[in-house]
């Protein structure tokens, strides 16, 4: 199968949700198409990602089990925030809050931009991902500025300027490589061919290998929203829908480090020697999660939180592949359970924020009483995203620290302290948004929460993520996450 | 046959032909104003009927009032006779020294000023003072250009430069012939030095000169203007193609005629040009007049550097270091500018500079690159020269307050700090070697100041739209890295990536139109909603 085809639904999609007269109608096209071509995707990628099928490889394309992983992620939380958000938008569209117009550039524009992160993970060639990465920007930044808001607008402007100027770096550094390729004596158009450059990475010179994937890990590095550059990331992710905020965090910064990993391999294996990558990555990784444990214990904002803690979670990845090869395994592990937990915590935080029209912790009190089912499964996405067992972070962070505690003990601990705070202000923010109670005076009547189909999707998605965990621990689970590491890590 | 007869001929045709030059430029500038013109060779038929006229000449002037008028038509015919016109080479060439000619044209214009005050009318005086003022102007760009010219041709006069067949693989003679056109422009009191058709005193120069002079004497001066405008027409055109030119000492009839034949198309394809450029332009106000001259000057000089850099080093310089150099240039003044408009006109000259360095690499690439570089020159024209700037002037217009981008930094001091890093980044460039990039170090220099320029654009400036455009600037950065490195994409990603740029421009156009509109200003400091 030529996977070319997996751009027809999302092109109906976009192209439908432009034409169409009412909401209905556009909100089931997004609907019917999503799950066509996301449950086309996931059949697709799961025999590459289970190891049933091997690498497939041609001039464009490029399909092998870690890629397999993070389409299936992606066509996951796609079909997940397709159904979400025609509640979500939908809701917001009766309330008046956004208009027909709106709505219908919403979807048009998140279907274009899912297809662009499938489009980057699918690609051999270095330009076409770029490419790709600079669509996901340009299609989402009219999704994070939706509300034509001050703060949202001030965000969206935040976001695409950075990004940009991230992503314009990131391709100075892919012009240095297929420069540098190009001196090594590939020609046409291998020079940009990712496969190409990983089996014949040793005879490019190194100089120009660590100029490129320097400016390689700063571009993309914006955009996975690493320690310096991370300026844009608690801003777009707090001011966008909760859907939005959603994909974002769960799978739009999983996919700039992919990005950043197929660069790693080819810089690894002209090294021959990882320790050069794996040096930036312990410091880039160990920064984020410092400066989210300090920029945690200020927040008044709950969608604010969760975005910090995309960043800490993101530096938890890097520092584990700093580790690798065993940290790696955490690495991939990490990744998925995160893309399950903090999905569910934005789809938390999207029913909070229709029930209270506010993203400020101090406004929301009793929620236990007012949301009873949201509250319940806020608290036990939070204690799953702080790595609790049955959680599957506890898997992976487990993992990195026996390694961590070996390798760089002093950098584990001062890690472990951060992982401390950050776990106890998320907590400290949530107990006080779900146990504080209001005012007698303020005591208005309000509805008992229904259990909606949002509630139905955070339920699924804890499930996962505990029977994950279980999976994890089995030889099956640890081999298949074996096989992806194989695939994107270099080992000596 | 001998050189005298071929000099002969010269003037003899040139004398012919001359008053075809006027009536030519009269007769297309009023087509393209939709009249129906007068013929073109009316020139003729008035320089006959003047001649005929009674003259009448003011008491109250001297010997040097009658003299001006030989001594000009005289200048411009002896201009005729020693430039290689038709012929190099020919009895009169040794006399085509630079500084010989520059001293015939200086002697016609002093007679001419002469004439001009003898009168004691003020309108003599005035386009006298301003002759003058011109003349003094012109006169070191034309000992510049010329002294380049035979610097590198190793003989002093115009006639062995001409013989010495340059070619315009060298960037340096294009800037002269820039220059030169400047020059002959202001030397025959054309736009936008002087207007040729008015009589009106705040304007004109020339007119102004032999105002008080009628019949014969008027005669001898029209008609020596016309000589000069041909002379110096002709000469341009020899320039440009100097294979045209004959050999004096051999040549026959056949040979002959098909010079002439050139050398009229040569005239009546420069008076059309120059009809499209008078038509096009309008006339300086006087007090630019050191502007206009400047710029001549800064061209001839920037030539003569270049020569002299590409003798010293061996390695000539190319076409594309020059290009490199306007890239830059455009983007330095750009970083000190406060007016929207005047920040998009530099980008866009940027842009447009980097198109011509596409094109100018096209000798030295292999053949499958070519339509490549073409594509790339034309797209770059498209998207960043005309769309870009077209959508974010369009937006900014919208929007009387953004016409003004405040920035951290005073215009000087943005200057300054744009000179040092291009330094640092010279300095820095030096010490990595990348391998085999030596070739096209000025390219590279090129793009990493582009996007260093660019960055610090997005930081020092207060506004949304400086951000734009800094943003811009990196890309067009990445665009001149593009050709230093890989020299060409695949298709479909060079038209995805001009797509990605007019994206980008056309989204933070709107975006900072709706910022706008909710904060009631473009200043970045008022971004402070999230600060939380």
């Amino acid at each position: 199968m030529n996977p070319i085809f997996i751009i027809i639904p999302f092109l109906i999609a976009s192209l439908g949700s432009l034409f169409l007269k009412t909401e209905k109608q556009v909100g089931r096209i997004n609907l019917f198409f999503s799950i066509l071509g996301g449950g086309a995707l996931i059949f697709y990628a799961l025999p590459f990602g289970l190891h049933i099928r091997g690498k497939e490889i041609s001039q464009w394309w490029l399909m092998d089990s870690f890629s397999a992983l993070l389409v299936f992620l992606v066509a996951f939380i796609y079909i997940v925030t397709t159904i979400i958000s025609t509640r979500y938008i939908g809701h917001e569209y009766e309330e008046k809050i956004i208009n027909l117009h709106q709505y219908k550039l919403y979807f048009a524009l998140f279907q274009m931009f899912v297809l662009c992160m499938i489009l980057a993970l699918a690609t051999n060639n270095t330009l076409v991902l770029w490419l790709a990465l600079e669509g996901t920007t340009l299609f989402s930044t009219f999704l994070v500025g939706l509300y034509r808001k001050k703060t949202s607008i001030e965000a969206a402007w935040k976001y695409m300027i950075l990004c940009s100027t991230g992503i314009s770096l990131g391709l100075v550094g892919i012009l240095l490589l297929g420069y540098g390729a190009h001196e090594a004596g590939l020609s046409g158009e291998n020079i940009f061919s990712i496969h190409a450059l990983m089996e014949s990475s040793q005879a490019i010179p190194h100089d120009v290998i660590k100029l490129a994937f320097i400016f390689l890990f700063i571009g993309f590095g914006t955009k996975v929203g690493l320690a310096p550059m991370h300026n844009w990331l608690p801003d777009a992710h707090s001011k966008a829908p909760s859907p939005i905020s959603a994909i974002f965090s769960a799978i739009l910064l999983n996919i700039a480090l992919y990005a950043i990993l197929r660069f790693k391999f080819i810089a690894d294996s002209a090294f021959s020697d990882p320790s050069w990558t794996n040096n930036l990555f312990l410091i880039f990784g160990f920064f984020s999660i410092i400066l989210s444990a300090l920029m945690m214990l200020i927040q008044t904002n709950y969608k604010r939180m969760l975005a910090y803690s995309s960043i800490e979670h993101m530096g938890l990845i890097l520092f584990s592949l700093g580790l690798s090869p065993i940290g790696a395994m955490a690495a991939v592990m990490h990744m998925i359970g995160h893309t399950f937990i903090k999905s569910t915590l934005f789809f938390g935080a999207g029913e909070i924020l229709i029930q209270w029209k506010s993203t400020k912790v101090e406004k929301i009190k009793n929620m236990l009483m007012r949301a009873r089912y949201t509250s319940a499964l806020f608290i036990l996405g939070i204690l799953a995203i702080i790595a609790i067992p049955p959680s599957a972070l506890f898997m992976s962070e487990y993992g990195m620290f026996s390694q961590a505690i070996a390798i760089y003990p002093i950098l584990a601990i001062i890690i472990f302290i951060a992982l401390g705070i950050i776990a106890y202000a998320m907590l400290a923010l949530t107990i006080n948004m779900i146990f504080a109670t209001e005012k007698i005076e303020d005591n208005i009547e309000y509805k008992k929460e229904r259990w909606n189909i949002t509630h139905t999707i955070m339920t699924v998605e804890l499930i996962i993520v505990a029977i994950l965990a279980m999976w994890f621990t089995t030889s099956g689970g640890i081999n298949i996450i074996n096989n992806i590491v194989k695939d994107f890590l270099f080992i000596k | 046959m001998s050189p005298i007869i071929a000099t002969l001929i010269q003037i003899v045709f040139i004398l012919l032909i001359a008053p075809l030059a006027p009536g030519l430029v009269r007769f297309v500038k009023a087509r393209l104003q939709g009249r129906k013109g007068a013929s073109p060779f009316l020139s003729y038929i008035t320089l006959l009927t003047l001649l005929r006229k009674e003259m009448v000449i003011s008491d109250v002037t001297s010997w040097i009032f009658r003299v001006a008028p030989f001594v000009v038509l005289g200048s411009s015919i002896a201009l005729a006779m020693i430039l290689p016109l038709i012929f190099t080479g020919g009895s009169l060439a040794q006399l085509s020294d630079f500084l010989v000619v520059a001293g015939i044209l200086v002697v016609g214009s002093i007679f001419l000023v002469l004439g001009g005050l003898d009168a004691g009318s003020a309108f003599g005086g005035m386009g006298s003072s301003r002759e003058i003022t011109i003349a003094t102007l012109l006169e070191p760009v034309v000992i510049l250009i010329f002294s380049t010219l035979s610097f590198m041709a190793n003989s002093s006069t115009i006639d062995g430069i001409l013989k010495s067949q340059i070619n315009f693989s060298e960037p340096y003679l294009l800037l002269s012939v820039i220059a030169l056109i400047l020059v002959a422009l202001a030397e025959n009191a054309r736009y936008p030095v002087d207007n040729p058709a008015t009589h009106l005193e705040l304007t004109m120069v020339h007119e102004a000169m032999v105002l008080e002079y009628s019949g014969k004497y008027l005669a001898l001066l029209e008609y020596a203007s016309a000589i000069k405008l041909t002379v110096f027409s002709v000469l341009i055109a020899n320039f440009l193609f100097p294979a045209t030119l004959l050999n004096a000492f051999s040549w026959s009839a056949g040979n002959l005629l098909g010079a002439v034949f050139l050398a009229v198309m040569k005239i009546i394809v420069i008076m059309i040009g120059l009809a499209f450029l008078e038509s096009m332009i309008v006339k300086m106000r006087f007090y630019r007049m050191s502007e206009y001259f400047s710029i001549a000057f800064v061209v001839a000089f920037l030539a003569m550097l270049v020569a002299l850099l590409s003798s010293y080093n061996d390695t000539p310089i190319k076409y594309y270091i020059i290009f490199s150099i306007f890239t830059v240039i455009s983007v330095v003044l750009l970083f000190g500018r406060v007016r929207l408009k005047a920040i998009l006109r530099y980008y866009a000259f940027s842009s447009l500079s980097i198109a011509a360095i596409a094109l100018s690499l096209i000798s030295m690439v292999r053949k499958e690159e070519i339509i490549h570089l073409w594509i790339f020159a034309i797209f770059t024209i498209i998207t960043k020269v005309l769309a870009v700037p077209y959508v974010i002037s369009h937006i900014g217009h919208a929007k009387k307050s953004l016409t003004n981008l405040p920035s951290f930094l005073r215009p000087g001091k943005s200057y300054f700090l744009a000179i040092i890093l291009l330094m640092l980044i010279y300095f820095t460039l030096k010490n990595i070697s990348i391998v085999g990039l030596t070739e096209w170090n000025a390219l590279l220099y090129t793009a990493v100041a582009l996007i260093v320029l660019g960055i610090t654009m997005m930081i020092i400036k207060r506004n949304i739209f400086s951000q734009i455009v800094g943003l811009l600037v990196i890309e067009n950065g990445i665009a001149v890295f593009v050709l230093a490195t890989v020299g060409s994409l695949p298709l479909m990603i060079e038209f995805g990536i001009f797509g990605v740029t007019v994206a980008t421009a056309y989204i933070l156009a709107i975006l900072s139109a709706q910022i706008n509109d909710l904060y009631g200003s473009t200043d970045t400091d008022d971004l402070r909603e999230l600060s939380e």
